[in-house]
């Protein structure tokens, strides 16, 4: 367990109510814990409170084991990776130098430095050529969130803080960012505390999700629990009418199906069949396509079952009670 | 004629000297006082700092001198202290504006990597502000050029001294002289200093 809150509370100087009510709760070593909800409900208060741009009225934030409040802060932060919404970089710096950072701050030797910008500036998916040398004024939007994200992982620190980090961009650019980021976790399982507004990218980017509402927390529990089991009305609303097919996809498709050691040759044929580990809704798409009522499930080359339409409709109609 | 060229010379030193120790102290004090006041702890007393002089800007600098003279009599220190007072504001002024004009968003960033307060003012408050200062700088040179013609009607001497005595005597090729000397220095100031902020400007500003 890497980062611990225990009955964390805020409130700001002139306000009547707190922002953060009593908070508690734990980010697990490698996980990407999702801080869901409205505007206004203390999410990102929560996620400044960790690296000390805030500090709280009451509670205790333990990270690494270590009480917050006996870390220097900038040094605290050196250790921590923090993305904001607006990005943020330095207009007067070019990229190179942005990403340099922390290593500078933390003393590495110049030619560390660069090999790790470099390392950084490819795995985000830019060209070290043609980037390095130029001013955030001169980059996309999209490239300046990817930059925004490398300069947080250039000293490699195995906690982050990410704002809204995908925020600023437009949807399409968005899911790409979101998809790179994923990938890259799972290489790298870094510790995240991830915040958003947003269900869907909550759903798609959390290994766990905390939900708020007013400063307190309300529900939390893996994606798939909290869409089963909404704890409140909010929670309900928060999730959106159509929960039910967003369970479909996180739904493995060898988790609904009827297993079968032979598939209709049929369904080979046309190419109605999907792997085991996609999600269900993959599978609904390929049925429609293909216009059938059922679809054959492969783990690699190997036929173990067969997913029908009523299958699936049955479980939408469970699960959205 | 001969006030252009052979008296010139010594004026034109002396105005100098009434135009570069007024910047110089108005300098030392109004830089590290604008800095100062857009500290956290401070940005509250900026308001009324800002109030304060700006009150001062509106009292005539003989005004000035008048009241100081009691202490300094005529001369040269009364001069230069006027000078300064109206030196301070413009720069001061800008200076906070300069800082606080830097965007929340990169600070935000700065901090929340691991800069030091100290190490966000010198190497992203500072320099982003290079601009809005040097502004100010500006103003106040062109500013004390011209005000420093004043000095000479209390003995400080300078250019006034040669534009004065054109009023006095009906001889208008000196205040003609005399003004277009002041006029020459005023955009010479101006140019040196906006090459001095070319040299410091960050460099996706140029």
């Amino acid at each position: 367990m890497m980062i611990e809150l225990k009955k964390v509370s805020k409130t700001f100087p002139g306000s009547d109510r707190p922002s953060v009510d009593q908070v508690s709760f734990r980010v697990n070593q490698g996980n990407i814990c999702v801080l869901l909800g409205p505007s206004g409900c203390g999410k990102t208060t929560i996620l400044r409170m960790i690296n000390r741009l805030e500090e709280p009225s009451s509670g205790e934030i333990i990270v690494n084991g270590e009480n917050i409040t006996g870390v220097d802060p900038p040094i605290l932060r050196r250790s921590i990776g923090y993305v904001i919404q607006q990005i943020g970089l330095l207009p007067h710096r070019t990229i190179e130098q942005n990403i340099a950072l922390v290593p500078e701050l933390l003393g590495w030797s110049t030619s560390r430095t660069m090999k790790r910008v470099r390392e950084l500036l490819e795995m985000m998916g830019l060209n070290p050529e043609e980037v390095a040398r130029k001013y955030p004024y001169q980059l996309s939007g999209g490239q300046m969130q990817r930059v925004g994200v490398a300069r947080a992982m250039a000293a490699d620190p195995p906690i982050m803080l990410m704002d809204e980090p995908f925020g600023a961009v437009d949807p399409i650019v968005r899911i790409r960012l979101q998809d790179e980021f994923l990938s890259l976790q799972q290489r790298l399982g870094k510790t995240i505390c991830f915040v958003t507004h947003d269900i869907n990218e909550a759903i798609k980017m959390g290994d766990y999700l905390i939900i708020f509402n007013q400063g307190r927390l309300v529900q939390m529990g893996h994606p798939i629990d909290v869409l089963i089991s909404p704890a409140d009305d909010f929670v309900l609303s928060l999730i959106g009418d159509d929960r039910g097919v967003k369970i479909l996809d996180l739904t493995k498709s060898e988790a609904l199906m009827e297993p079968a050691g032979e598939i209709p040759g049929d369904l080979i044929e046309s190419g109605c069949v999907v792997q085991s580990i996609q999600p269900v809704k993959a599978a609904l798409e390929v049925m429609m396509k293909k216009n059938s009522d059922q679809v054959g499930i492969f783990r690699g080359d190997q036929a173990i079952g067969l997913l029908s339409w009523d299958r699936i409709k049955k479980h939408v109609n469970r699960v959205s009670g | 004629m001969e006030a252009m060229t052979i008296g010139a010379p010594m004026y034109i030193l002396e105005h100098l000297y009434l135009v570069l120790i007024p910047m110089g102290i108005a300098l030392v004090i109004a830089l590290p006082t604008g800095i100062i006041l857009t500290r956290p702890g401070y940005r509250h007393l900026s308001r009324r700092t800002m109030a304060v002089l700006g009150a001062g800007q509106t009292i005539p600098p003989l005004a000035v001198i008048a009241i100081f003279f009691p202490f300094l009599g005529l001369g040269y220190g009364p001069a230069v202290l006027a000078l300064t007072i109206y030196a301070l504001l413009p720069i001061a002024r800008n200076t906070i504006t300069a800082i606080s004009g830097v965007p929340e968003d990169i600070k935000e960033a700065a901090s929340g990597m691991g800069m030091t307060p100290w190490q966000v003012l010198k190497s992203v408050e500072l320099p982003l502000s290079v601009p809005g200062i040097m502004t100010g700088v500006k103003t106040s040179a062109v500013l004390t050029v011209s005000t420093a013609v004043l000095a000479a009607l209390v003995g400080g001497k300078g250019m006034g001294a040669i534009i004065f005595a054109g009023i006095n005597f009906f001889r208008p090729e000196l205040i003609l002289a005399g003004t277009i000397y002041i006029g020459t220095m005023a955009i010479i100031m101006e140019r040196f200093i906006t090459m001095m902020e070319w040299m410091i400007t960050p460099a996706h500003l140029r």
